[in-house]
């Protein structure tokens, strides 16, 4: 059995799977029994001034017969006073003192408001705290949330006054409502975080009823936009992870999260350069117990891979991720129908024929349908694989290429050597 | 014509000039293709590449020819 204790910026915890900042870590309730269940970790739904919530908060997308694709929330922070939360963290580590807590928080951008939460967040003996500046509903509309954390200056501001104060690591979670996550990554690592996690949510509509014309979901009648996770915004999360594990600047422990739903999905973020990763919208959909599975599958991934510790598989993938100008011009693949396998549906077909490249023929063969891919023609785009039902039917091999390898950055450097 | 036959044709063109003794002496981009400019002593010829594969076979044989160089 591998070690999968984990070590986040001195933030040690017996697994990595955390639940994030959400409604399943609202309460001692819910994070005691978490922990019960599994779960290495919890980040305590954020705290703050208590809010007041509408009713009829979430809603979720579903494709195909798939239930929560992707998931939306107008809930807000805690609604709960501080003296409450904080007395059910320090009851809940003192029962789980080798579980993280990590204190979640949202303030006016202020100084004086971020060192008060601090030092009495940190008196009840949370292992961290996580400077909420991501939620992009309700609270961005009065300055907190995803309205600071669009701004590099605040975020780095920001995090520097917590550092004033702060005794335990602080992470920042980040926004993805931003054109590149790196820069208001590299704000927090400028002020002093000692981790980043991300992605908070992104901004939604769910849906639109197209009986009563109200939006999905409505308050009486009226709606508001929220924020979308889930395993929809999955890739989303893992390109902004991906981006600031490469980036040099960035040179801080990542905590990943957005659409994480199984232990595959974990260690692609880890191979990506999270040292942990943190779950809600499973959690809401299936309960605590998921995490059973999550360990296990983890565990014997692992064993298989030959590591010892979950820490040995973090950030292993990240230097295979690129600029497009670095990927090799030159190397092709190319589809390779199997017609034993075949059902011939045809979706392959109608997909090169009238959206890709044209490369599929179909023709007959002792009076039975074939279907034969013209490699000369094939330029390797995936998408007959991608929409073919039948696992095997459709395989994408490497031709070896005619021209040695060649990058679009060393052709461009290339042709102009030759003009000087 | 399949692409990949205007693709043959340009790449042949390429090995032509260069089997004869031609050197790629420039070369400028625009909205419609690549244009390669030859040139042999005084000789000077400019071949319009079209295909995307013909124009990567192109940088290849500019690599060569600025390795040998």
């Amino acid at each position: 059995m591998a070690d999968l204790h984990i070590n986040l910026a001195g933030i040690k915890s017996p697994n990595p799977f955390w639940l994030a900042s959400a409604p399943p870590t609202n309460s001692g309730y819910q994070v005691q029994r978490a922990f019960e269940a599994g779960w290495g970790g919890a980040v305590w739904k954020t705290l703050g001034e208590p809010i007041l919530n509408v009713s009829s908060r979430f809603a979720a997308v579903s494709y195909n017969g798939q239930r929560v694709a992707g998931f939306n929330n107008i809930e807000l922070i805690t609604d709960r006073p501080l003296e409450v939360n904080l007395q059910e963290i320090y009851e809940t580590k003192k029962k789980f003192p080798n579980h993280a807590i990590i204190a979640s928080l949202m303030v006016e951008p202020k100084q004086e408001k971020w060192h008060e939460i601090v030092k009495r967040v940190e008196d009840v003996g949370v292992d961290g705290l996580e400077l909420n500046f991501g939620c992009p509903h309700g609270m961005a509309e009065r300055g907190m949330g995803s309205a600071s954390g669009q701004v590099p200056e605040l975020v780095e501001k920001q995090t520097y006054w917590v550092k004033e104060a702060a005794r335990t690591p602080v992470i920042v979670k980040l926004t993805p409502n931003i054109t590149d996550i790196t820069v208001t990554a590299e704000a927090a690592t400028r002020g002093g975080a000692d981790a980043v996690s991300m992605i908070n949510t992104i901004n939604s509509l769910a849906g639109v009823d197209l009986d009563s014309w109200n939006t999905v979901p409505h308050v009486a009648g009226k709606g508001a936009h929220g924020g979308y996770c889930g395993p929809a915004v999955k890739p989303i999360a893992l390109n902004m992870v991906a981006e600031c594990a490469r980036n040099p600047l960035v040179n801080v422990p990542i905590s990943g999260i957005g659409g994480i739903s199984n232990w595959q999905d974990a260690a692609e973020f880890i191979l990506m350069g999270a040292t942990g990763v943190q779950v809600c919208t499973a959690a809401m959909h299936h309960g605590f117990s998921i995490v059973e599975d999550m360990i296990d599958g983890l565990n014997n991934y692992l064993d298989d891979k030959g590591l010892a510790s979950v820490m040995d598989l973090v950030g292993r993938s990240v230097q295979r991720y690129s600029n497009w100008g670095d990927l090799d011009l030159n190397y092709k693949i190319v589809a390779e129908i199997n017609n034993d396998v075949c059902i011939n549906c045809n979706k392959c077909h109608i997909a090169c024929e009238d959206t890709s490249h044209q490369c599929i023929d179909l023709y007959t063969e002792d009076g039975r349908p074939m279907l034969k891919v013209r490699e000369e023609d094939c330029v390797g785009c995936n998408l007959c694989s991608i929409v073919c039902p039948v696992d095997g039917a459709i395989s994408m091999v490497e031709r070896p290429s005619t021209i040695p390898p060649m990058t679009w950055n060393e052709r461009q450097t290339l042709i102009s050597s030759l003009s000087k | 014509m399949s692409e990949f036959q205007q693709s043959m044709e340009e790449i042949q063109k390429i090995d032509q000039y260069l089997d004869k003794g031609y050197k790629i002496n420039d070369v400028y981009e625009n909205l419609s293709g690549m244009f390669v400019e030859f040139a042999q002593q005084e000789e000077v010829a400019v071949l319009q590449i079209l295909t995307a594969d013909a124009r990567k076979y192109f940088a290849a044989k500019l690599q060569e020819q600025t390795s040998l160089q």
